[in-house]
């Protein structure tokens, strides 16, 4: 009987070509978009667009402006007429992420350099200041060094001749001596703590995250046959025979669950095809979250589909907690991006539960000890879901 | 089709059944007896409790007073009792992305039919559908007449001793009733007793051996069509007049005077007369004289639809 309701399932959404589509081609499509987002937002790709008026017409400001107009780093841009006003201006209509202007030397003692920024984009001014720190001490050290002697020579009590000769011929060195590749002068060296392609975790992210969001939609959209049941007479012609709805409820749990299962496949091996995530090499774990994940979302989906009386109902309520769901859990944001309490509050939706099995697994290797709980977490969910499907079922007798 | 088609002992009896919703009564003391081969319409006004009715013989609901057995079981207790029921909802109940086979198929499974046995039960329900030659069409493909076919062929693929049919036909134009009318006739010859629900009183008329009319939650009348025509007509024959056009308030207080009842159809009068043909006579020069010339008088026997009528208007005793 069960096996008999998979089957109604799978050729209803074989011969329905929007609902493959829907199914099967838009989660890993809407995986590739919030990846390539997500993967050159929030690595080194970020390449920040900064609009540059160099007010202080000094050799050195000139130097510094064309260092950063040939840093691969940032694409700075020359405004014109360089002022502070035209930098203001494209800042304000978005045409630049962030703006500089070099209203004195830059060797000079004060603050020779103002940021611009959008309040909305708070990440623009301290990446524009770290990124011209970066370009001002690899492409011209002599500047740094004759700005930190003339910061120093107060508290020296000024420079004898020879210390000033001194001072003028290394930074007349460094200013001849190409800087070394990769090497930006500061303080720090950088080392990575997992090898990928690019993106890295962020796209680990996004896979379990686009998968769960489309788990659970795709589950809502297969649990509203429920009510075309009761619409059209099936439930009562069922109703009146000795199964009952039992076996309808259970078929298409786990009809719903194989087809969590084929979705994630799609969305996984495009991440592991496009972005080297390793999928394959940690499979013995993937598979039990994956089926973990579904099982949620075909319990949800069925359980909530069957609180209602109605196909506009279920279709309200369905629309309103796939959205709420994916919002708080992270499916549309990072969650390390939320504040804490909301992080907290995520917590509370199957989404964060996978994707943080998703992500421990495939990005931090991480063991069978780091996913358990996850993995009891939804499959309790989903067994729940499942359970008031069943005794709402059961009522529709009465 | 049936396991004992020779019996005729009762499938379904109802005795005495009572409910009531939220204290108003839907159904009071209704008796009902169905046998194997025999064709019972239960009649009666919306609100009448036809639904509450077969809900119960259904096993849905549990009446509040009495008894509903199929073959001696009780189908709210006993759901193996449930497994001798076909039901035909009002609605195409299939899924319509799969075939009619499919469909058959399906519900076949869902009855609990053996996969052993399923090729040879979904090809019967065909056969006795006359759907074979539409087997493979997705159900959303087919005309109205051919899914109400198949409607019924997914409710005795597991050849049921009962079926019901919630209004079978409703809908459909004259071929397609009479094809399903064909249908019904070829299970009860079969042995399946059927009751079916209708507000088609010709259909009712021309298929059932017996008609219950059920109005207010009681079965007011019951028994074979023609005898209780019989019964309650007696001799008197119905007088049908046809006017051209609609007549205006003076005109109907003419028509009232002359005893003629407005019918469902447009611009149709009737009522009833002992004397038929020559009370029509009369009636055509009476009301020729105050102008209300008919395009054509009609005299038949009154019909279910008669009886129907004054049922619903309480003219009848219980």
């Amino acid at each position: 009987m069960i096996a008999a309701m998979v089957r109604v399932m799978a050729l209803d959404l074989w011969r329905d070509r929007g609902a493959l589509v829907m199914t099967f081609l838009l989660p890993p499509l809407v995986f590739l978009i919030f990846s390539s987002v997500f993967a050159g937002t929030t690595g080194d790709d970020i390449q920040l667009k900064l609009a540059v008026a160099d007010v202080a017409r000094t050799p050195d400001s000139g130097r510094l402006t064309a260092a950063l107009v040939k840093s691969p780093e940032v694409r700075a841009e020359t405004v014109s007429p360089a002022t502070a006003e035209e930098v203001r201006r494209l800042v304000k209509a978005g045409q630049a992420d962030a703006g500089l202007v070099i209203r004195e030397d830059p060797a000079s003692a004060g603050k020779p350099f103002v940021i611009i920024a959008d309040p909305s984009r708070a990440v623009a001014a301290p990446l524009a200041q770290a990124r011209v720190q970066q370009v001002l001490a690899a492409a011209l050290p002599d500047v740094a060094m004759r700005r930190t002697v003339t910061l120093l020579e107060p508290a020296l009590g000024g420079l004898s001749d020879e210390q000033a000769e001194n001072a003028d011929s290394a930074a007349a060195l460094l200013r001849d001596t190409p800087p070394k590749a990769g090497d930006d002068g500061g303080f720090f060296d950088r080392e990575a703590v997992k090898d990928a392609k690019t993106g890295g975790g962020v796209i680990a992210y996004y896979a379990g995250a686009v998968m769960i969001l489309f788990a659970l939609f795709s589950a809502m959209q297969g649990a509203l046959g429920l009510m075309e049941e009761r619409r059209t007479g099936v439930a009562d012609r069922l109703l009146a025979g000795v199964a009952g709805m039992g076996p309808v409820v259970t078929g298409k749990f786990l009809f719903l669950v194989g087809q969590g299962l084929v979705q994630a496949l799609a969305i996984f091996v495009t991440a592991q095809l496009v972005y080297g995530v390793a999928v394959v090499q940690h499979a013995a774990l993937w598979l039990p979250t994956t089926l973990a994940a579904s099982a949620c979302a075909a319990g949800l989906a069925l359980g909530l589909v069957s609180l209602c009386r109605t196909r506009e109902q279920a279709q309200m309520l369905s629309t309103f907690v796939i959205l709420i769901l994916a919002a708080i859990g992270g499916s549309m944001v990072p969650r390390f991006l939320m504040p804490p309490w909301l992080q907290t509050v995520g917590w509370f939706t199957p989404h964060a539960w996978a994707i943080e099995a998703y992500q421990a697994i495939l990005w931090r290797d991480a063991g069978i000890g780091a996913v358990y709980k996850a993995w009891g977490v939804l499959t309790a969910a989903g067994l729940l879901g499942l359970a008031v499907a069943h005794v709402l079922a059961r009522r529709l007798r009465r | 089709m049936t396991a004992e088609p020779a019996s005729r002992d009762p499938i379904l009896t109802v005795t005495g059944a009572v409910h009531a919703y939220g204290g108003r009564p839907v159904l009071r003391a209704v008796d009902l007896t169905l046998r194997p081969g025999e064709i019972y319409a239960l009649l009666g006004p919306n609100g009448a409790g036809k639904t509450t009715l077969i809900r119960t013989i259904c096993g849905r609901i549990r009446p509040d007073g009495g008894q509903v057995l199929l073959k001696g079981r009780d189908p709210a207790r006993v759901s193996a009792a449930r497994a001798g029921l076909g039901l035909v909802p009002q609605e195409i109940a299939l899924y319509p992305n799969l075939t009619v086979a499919e469909n058959i198929q399906t519900f076949a499974a869902l009855a609990g039919t053996p996969r052993a046995a399923m090729a040879a039960a979904v090809q019967r329900a065909l056969e006795l559908t006359r759907t074979v030659d539409r087997a493979h069409v997705p159900v959303k493909h087919l005309s109205g007449g051919y899914q109400r076919r198949a409607n019924i062929a997914a409710a005795i693929v597991h050849e049921p001793s009962l079926l019901i049919l919630d209004e079978p036909t409703v809908g459909v134009d004259l071929d397609a009733r009479e094809a399903v009318d064909q249908v019904i006739r070829g299970l009860r010859d079969l042995g399946v007793a059927v009751l079916m629900t209708t507000h088609d009183l010709d259909q009712a008329g021309a298929l059932a051996d017996r008609v219950g009319f059920l109005n207010e939650g009681q079965m007011v009348l019951e028994g074979e069509p023609k005898a209780l025509i019989a019964e309650a007509f007696g001799a008197q024959m119905e007088i049908l007049v046809h006017l051209s056009e609609e007549v205006d308030a003076a005109g109907e207080i003419q028509l009232a005077a002359e005893g003629l009842e407005r019918t469902r159809r447009a611009h149709v009068w009737s009522r009833l007369d002992a004397d038929g043909y020559a009370a029509a006579g009369r009636l055509d020069k009476r009301l020729r004289k105050v102008g209300l010339t008919p395009r054509e008088i009609r005299v038949r026997e009154p019909s279910l639809a008669n009886l129907f009528t004054l049922v619903a208007e309480r003219k009848l005793a219980a």
